[in-house]
């Protein structure tokens, strides 16, 4: 299943799209109309830019920091917030326990979680969770 | 709530408090990492600035779409390779990726504010 049809099975996403880091290709499902994913795109984008600009500046500072390169941010409003890892975003409301999921999505797909996602998620309650799962 | 509290945030490796220019005021380094007081003050001044970018970001975008929900913007994160910086209005956590629970810290730093 495509990352975005993923994030959009989740009860309270309201949009999920990618964009490409050069042009203005871009994707999108969910509750928007096609100029206001270009503009999130766009948006997304120039964040995108700035924080890994920012990341940069702290090498110089600290080589081995572990910030470097940054996978992505999140603007948490107060009843929506926004969510982006590599080239993709996500419009979700603040409903408990959707943030983490939505990010430990993002992350899996195209960040650093390596190994199953259903075991980072569920290690959080603790014990022998592939025993548990499978 | 005290930075103190702060470090309880699951995966936490530093807490850090600034002032509305950025200016580190207060910080506290779990053993172990390179978060140096430096790179926390370039981090302060850096969540200072994207917490504006992002409140400047939402309002246009509610302005332009109707849609509301995005102010008053509570808090902005940055995620690393390793570790995610999470900030609230002049306090942040910075909270190992591999145990992070972002809700968990927005709350904490939501109780900073109050």
């Amino acid at each position: 299943m495509r990352i975005i049809s993923q994030l959009m099975a989740i009860p309270g996403v309201i949009a999920a799209g990618e964009y490409a880091f050069r042009g203005d290709r871009y994707s999108f499902e969910g509750n928007m109309t096609d100029e206001l994913a270009r503009m999130a795109s766009i948006l997304c984008r120039s964040n995108t830019l700035a924080v890994n600009m920012q990341a940069e500046i702290f090498s110089a500072f600290s080589e081995n920091c572990g910030c470097k390169p940054v996978q992505g941010w999140i603007v948490h409003g107060k009843m929506m917030s926004v969510c982006v890892v590599g080239n993709f975003f996500c419009f979700c409301q603040n409903t408990p326990g959707l943030l983490n999921d939505v990010m430990t999505i993002l992350r899996a797909k195209v960040g650093d979680i390596e190994e199953n996602p259903l075991v980072y998620m569920y290690a959080k309650l603790g014990g022998d969770v592939n025993e548990k799962l499978y | 709530m005290s930075l103190d509290q702060l470090m309880q945030v699951p995966g936490a490796l530093a807490a850090f408090q600034y002032d509305d220019k950025g200016d580190l005021q207060a910080h506290q380094v779990k053993e172990g990492n390179e978060l140096t007081p430096q790179v926390l003050d370039l981090l302060a001044h850096t969540c200072v600035a994207n917490m504006a970018i992002a409140t400047m970001e939402a309002r246009g975008w509610e302005a332009l779409t109707g849609q509301t929900g995005f102010e008053p913007v509570q808090g902005f994160s940055l995620v690393g390779l390793d570790w995610s910086a999470v900030v609230g209005r002049n306090h942040g956590v910075v909270v190992k990726n591999r145990d992070v629970d972002y809700e968990a810290a927005f709350a904490a730093l939501a109780n900073c504010g109050a």
